[in-house]
């Protein structure tokens, strides 16, 4: 660093600002527009200023315009606080760097106190985002009013009464989500100072490193590569710490419950001006996604649990099928010469078990049709023998009543029906086969949207 | 010896340098127009609700007989895999004969809320496998899962492991509780339930915040200043923003599927602790029998490398291969070391494995 005589310095500073601002005019002048000022008196900064209102406004890049400008600003301040720092230094003294980063300079129009002393909370606050900005923005607004309730905010978990009991108790648990929202977010900010301050420890032991030979900083961009290592390093051993972990989720959880309080309040006014809610649109969706996961899977996709399901029980059936031909095939009784009809067993189910969702209901039907009493008990006294051994044993599908065609019905009903004719287990396993066939029918006809793209065929 | 040796004259050169160069691109920054992305032809060969699975036509035909299909993440779009002519993934992979197919998310709105892991792996990954085994002919495929694209691969193959042939993971996220996981570090303090709850799906706008708040100042200064001095480039101007837009250009979480990623994955872990369950399956990696090879990025501060590479203690394969990229999460696809030593890779493992 070349060491400026003291009584030299203000005259040398001033010359290499004046020398700034007319290489910055005239570049201005060619862009259109004039800096006008007295130029050793101005923060270097302040010709962003001028870029930002050239420059600034809507236009397809806007926002990197915005991002560019507001980085520049920052580095050109840092760049002229260090010139000055240098162009300060007594002779044989070095300025204290760190120092100099850490105070700044107090110019006008730059938060110099931030972003020299807390410039990891100056880079949060610059990170866009509009989501996040109007929420933040609110806040700000709503702070004057959260003042005195602050003061009395034992005063809010008194408990309500009274006919607008509902409401007041509403707006108390608003006021305390925003105060403890106020609470957590300057716990936040202290712990961002304090992770700032660290960059600053760690920015001086960064350039006692560089003081051997050959390593030496020459440049204010390697100078600012330097300070942001330090303050990122510093922000990652503050932000892995166990106590961020639990300040910043206690931030969040806060900010979260500010919202739920104003969705709820509007929610309350938009039923009171008869306005559909994000509630009913939310309940809504719901049932619809319900409902095609549903359809979905009934309609045979075989990654779902009920194709899964009706997948092992056709294998069940299938073998219990098995173990009744060879039961059939075994001698049994002879059946009386007056042999009465069959009873048709009939059954009552409960409504609740109707309204049953499909899996319910076929595991229902199989507990009662498939389970093994069914094949191994002796028939009930009033029960004759049954008319296949009657018929001189044919087989067990032959001789089971067919169940009347069943049309237009629905999954669900063909799923739910409760008639029971001929051998359950027969019965159980045609009901099965009407199933998979309404279920492809159900696909192909009735949901267009499981269609695959034209031209194509699609998933199952 | 002082660290510092500046030159005030030299100082002053350089911030008159940075106007200079503010005004000779500003103008041509604000003027630009949006950048194009995606160097590659493609078709779609699969549609259903806002997920498009699309096939790229390479100039030549492929000679690989199995297809790969790509799985992306949820939280970005998945053109970075094929962001310009220069820097694709895909257009390299085309070039070493492979058959490549991509799963593009879409940008799901509040219809799409009550969407599950199970609805993503179970459904539109299982369909989308078919769909490509289908018109390729195959009866399994490869997979190459992406982030937490490559997390989903990893369930998918588990609950599926007979529709995929081999299973290639990119800066895939395994191991969520690695004492250099900020993200997840984080998410642990967070009430998931009450998140989702009040957001319903998760703004794209948080999300951005979120990432840039890893590293607030580089992320969000000292990488704008960098561009200062490539604003006069317009070829690099327009890298730059083509990258920028791809960063930002995020879609919303779907709720459902936020809530079950965050509890399972960043706050149970329950990937390598288990007892993951999707839909009715619980997700083993112990079944995941087939070959696997891991590409994680060495510098990745989304996907810290030690989250990754213990995929090996996992899975259940006999045929694991590890690749250490020298890059970061985005260096990963879009650098051109990445074009160089990526591509071929993935190619060269597959050969060897094609029979």
């Amino acid at each position: 660093m070349k060491d400026w005589p003291k009584n030299e310095w203000m005259d040398q500073w001033q010359a290499l600002s004046r020398q700034y601002w007319n290489a910055f005019s005239d570049l201005t002048r060619e862009a259109g527009a004039g800096a006008g000022r007295d130029a050793a008196a101005m923060p270097w900064h302040e010709g962003f200023e001028q870029w930002a209102r050239m420059f600034g406004g809507p236009g397809k890049q806007s926002e990197t315009v915005e991002r560019v400008l507001a980085s520049a600003k920052s580095f050109t301040a840092f760049a002229q606080s260090m010139i000055a720092a240098a162009t300060a230094g007594n002779a044989g003294a070095a300025p204290n760097w760190a120092e100099v980063l850490r105070n700044g300079f107090k110019m006008p129009g730059v938060d110099a106190a931030s972003l020299f002393s807390n410039p990891v909370a100056q880079a949060l606050r610059e990170i866009s985002g509009q989501g996040v900005k109007s929420f933040e923005q609110m806040m700000q607004g709503l702070a004057p009013a959260l003042d005195p309730m602050r003061e009395a905010k034992s005063w809010l978990n008194v408990p309500a009464f009274g006919f607008l009991r509902e409401h007041q108790e509403h707006y108390q648990k608003m006021a305390v989500a925003l105060i403890e929202y106020q609470e957590q977010t300057r716990r936040y900010n202290t712990l961002i100072l304090k992770s700032s301050q660290r960059g600053f420890e760690l920015f001086e032991s960064k350039l006692a490193a560089r003081e051997e030979p050959g390593r030496q900083i020459d440049s204010l961009r390697a100078l600012y590569d330097l300070w942001v290592d330090a303050a990122e390093e510093a922000y990652a051993e503050t932000a892995l710490s166990p106590e961020f972990r639990e300040i910043y989720g206690e931030l969040v959880n806060a900010q979260m419950r500010v919202r739920s309080q104003i969705q709820q309040e509007v929610e309350r006014i938009a039923t009171d001006f008869g306005m559909p809610t994000r509630s009913e649109l939310d309940s809504i969706g719901q049932r619809l996604h319900d409902l095609r996961r549903e359809v979905r899977n009934g309609a045979g996709g075989n990654s779902s649990a009920l194709a899964r399901e009706v997948e092992s029980l056709r294998r069940e059936v299938a073998s219990l099928k098995a173990a009744l031909k060879e039961r059939a095939v075994a001698p049994s009784p002879k059946p009386s010469a007056a042999a009465p009809k069959p009873v048709k067993h009939k059954r009552t189910r409960p409504v609740a078990k109707k309204r049953a969702q499909p899996v319910a209901a076929l595991r229902a039907d199989i507990e009662e049709s498939v389970s093994a009493p069914v094949v191994a008990s002796p028939p009930p006294k009033s029960v004759p023998p049954r008319p296949r051994v009657a018929k001189g044993r044919p087989s067990a599908r032959a001789q089971r009543t067919l169940p009347p065609p069943r049309g237009k019905k629905s999954v669900a009903k063909v799923a739910h029906s409760p008639t029971r004719v001929g051998h359950p287990v027969a019965s159980f396993a045609e009901r099965m086969t009407a199933f998979a066939r309404s279920a492809h029918k159900a696909q192909s006809v009735a949901h267009p949207y499981l269609k695959p793209a034209a031209g194509r065929r699609g998933g199952r | 010896m002082e660290p510092v040796k500046i030159e005030p004259t030299r100082a002053l050169d350089e911030a008159l340098k940075m106007q200079r160069k503010l005004a000779a691109g500003l103008k041509t920054l604000r003027e630009l127009d949006d950048v194009g992305y995606g160097a590659t032809d493609k078709e779609a060969i699969y549609r259903e609700d806002k997920l498009v699975v699309y096939r790229f036509k390479g100039a030549r035909k492929p000679t690989a007989k199995v297809p790969i299909l790509i799985v992306y993440a949820l939280v970005n779009r998945p053109y970075m895999v094929d962001l310009q002519s220069d820097r694709s993934l895909v257009g390299n992979l085309l070039a070493q004969g492979e058959d490549v197919y991509l799963i593009d998310w879409g940008y799901p709105d509040r219809a799409d809320r009550w969407l599950t892991l199970d609805d993503y792996i179970n459904g539109y990954i299982d369909r989308s496998v078919d769909a490509v085994a289908r018109r390729t002919g195959v009866e399994k495929i490869n997979l190459l899962g992406i982030c937490q694209g490559g997390a989903f691969s990893l369930c998918y193959t588990s609950l599926h492991p007979e529709k995929v042939k081999n299973l290639i993971t990119m800066v895939t996220p395994v191991d969520f509780h690695t004492p250099d996981n900020m993200l997840s570090h984080w998410m642990r303090g967070v009430d998931t339930d009450l998140f989702v709850d009040t957001l319903g799906n998760v703004p794209a706008d948080l999300m951005n915040w979120c990432y840039l708040t890893l590293k607030p100042v580089r992320l969000n200064q000292q990488k704008y200043i960098g561009l200062v001095d490539i604003l006069d480039d317009k070829g690099e101007l327009e890298n730059f923003l083509r990258m920028e837009k791809w960063i930002f250009d995020s879609p919303d979480q779907v709720g459902e599927a936020f809530r079950q990623f965050i509890k399972d994955f960043y706050q149970g872990n329950k990937l390598v602790k288990g007892g993951l369950r999707i839909g009715d399956g619980e997700v083993d990696l112990g079944n995941v029998t087939m070959p696997v090879l891991n590409i994680f990025a060495e510098q990745d501060h989304l996907v810290p490398p030690s989250a990754s590479r213990v995929l090996s203690d996992f899975v259940g394969t006999k045929d694991y291969t590890q690749l250490a990229f020298k890059g970061g999460h985005i260096g990963i696809y879009v650098s051109g070391r990445a074009q160089r030593e990526v591509p071929p890779a993935i190619h060269n493992w597959l050969a060897q494995r094609a029979g």
